[in-house]
């Protein structure tokens, strides 16, 4: 499957929820969430690359009555390892990671990463204690993954294997707008705002 | 020492966080930091604590706890600043993260480090280069009002804000001849 369709299954699988939030590593994974479905509590990250699976981590915890999604990167998620070791100690219930693996950073040119090379980042996540993890390889694995963890206690680690395919569009580019619009949307609104 | 008070500092940390409305720290350790977190543990039950593998680790962590709803507050030892930049320049400034960041600093009046001097001199200057007001607590006593202060400033204008600890309040001088 391309990231696209998976970005696809994954808006799918939320559904209508327009209080799920979704932190997106910058990049290829962020700009297809935006050209999928452009949602209020999509976080969008521009930079700091490697963090969003540790905002995730942040997020379940002030909220432990929202499931988190983080959408990463293999090439973002190999920058901060240590994030799954922080993850599988804390054992937010509620943090879903899903890692779109295809091999390369792709937003920088196609590069291998070291997951084309043996790296495995489920058993990572499995060694460093989170409480489910999968590798989907189709459409219909990742769908029935995803459909499991909006329910199943977590942490949750999915990877999906997907192949590098061109963006489909940018997300907005003013970043505080960003925050702003996701913290409403996820029932919080930032002091000073409402 | 399991049992050795609590230094006028440290407790001193812990009110002005706390009065600042701050509910969660996430830190990597050093020495001196380790009063903070045991008197946090002991007399602050409504503050929660996480251990972050590296320094801006810890900075995406208390983005996400903010991002929540929560106050947050960094502590860090001054050579983890280094390790912060990334964090700091493209997530925490240009979307506007309060946070209320404590610093354990090295490097300055005391140190017997090397290692330690480039970094800890550098702390404010790297500060002013990415727009991160800093105060330095200027005794053991004021270290709750310095605190406070940062973290309520931090809070109320969106912009993070560094406290800086001094090696000369976190570990007093030896009384006697240097080694």
């Amino acid at each position: 499957m391309t990231r696209l369709e998976a970005t696809r299954a994954l808006v799918t699988a939320i559904g209508d929820d327009a209080k799920t939030p979704i932190i997106a590593s910058l990049g290829h994974p962020a700009y297809d969430l935006f050209a999928v479905r452009d949602r209020p509590a999509n976080f969008y990250t521009w930079g700091s690359m490697g963090l969003a699976s540790s905002i995730g981590l942040g997020l379940a915890m002030a909220q432990p009555d929202l499931r988190v999604f983080v959408l990463d990167g293999d090439g973002s998620l190999l920058m901060n390892l240590g994030s799954l070791a922080t993850i599988g100690w804390v054992k937010p219930a509620n943090l879903v990671v899903v890692v779109w693996d295809n091999g390369e950073y792709g937003t920088t040119g196609g590069q291998d990463t070291a997951t084309k090379h043996g790296a495995d980042l489920e058993a990572a996540a499995r060694a460093m204690g989170f409480s489910a993890t999968t590798t989907a390889r189709t459409d219909a694995e990742l769908s029935a993954a995803l459909i499991r963890a909006r329910t199943d206690a977590g942490p949750w680690m999915i990877v999906a294997k997907v192949q590098e395919t061109a963006p489909a569009g940018k997300p907005p580019l003013d970043c505080v707008f960003i925050k702003q619009r996701f913290m409403a949307a996820i029932g919080h609104p930032e002091a000073g705002t409402s | 020492m399991l049992f050795a008070p609590v230094p006028v500092w440290a407790s001193g940390v812990c009110a002005g966080l706390h009065t600042a409305g701050s509910r969660h720290v996430v830190y990597v350790p050093d020495n001196p930091l380790s009063h903070v977190l045991r008197k946090l543990r002991g007399d602050y039950t409504d503050v929660r604590t996480t251990l972050a593998t590296r320094e801006e680790e810890a900075f995406g962590i208390a983005s996400g706890l903010y991002l929540g709803g929560v106050r947050p507050t960094v502590m860090l030892q001054s050579s983890g600043l280094g390790n912060s930049l990334n964090a700091l320049t493209s997530l925490i400034v240009p979307y506007q993260i309060p946070m209320l960041i404590v610093i354990s600093m090295r490097g300055d009046e005391g140190e017997w480090n090397a290692a330690q001097v480039p970094m800890g001199r550098a702390v404010r200057a790297i500060c002013d280069a990415i727009g991160l007001p800093w105060a330095i607590a200027a005794s053991p006593e004021s270290t709750a009002e310095t605190v406070q202060l940062v973290g309520q400033t931090a809070f109320g204008t969106r912009i993070p804000g560094v406290c800086l600890l001094p090696r000369r309040i976190t570990v007093p001088p030896a009384k006697g001849v240097a080694r």
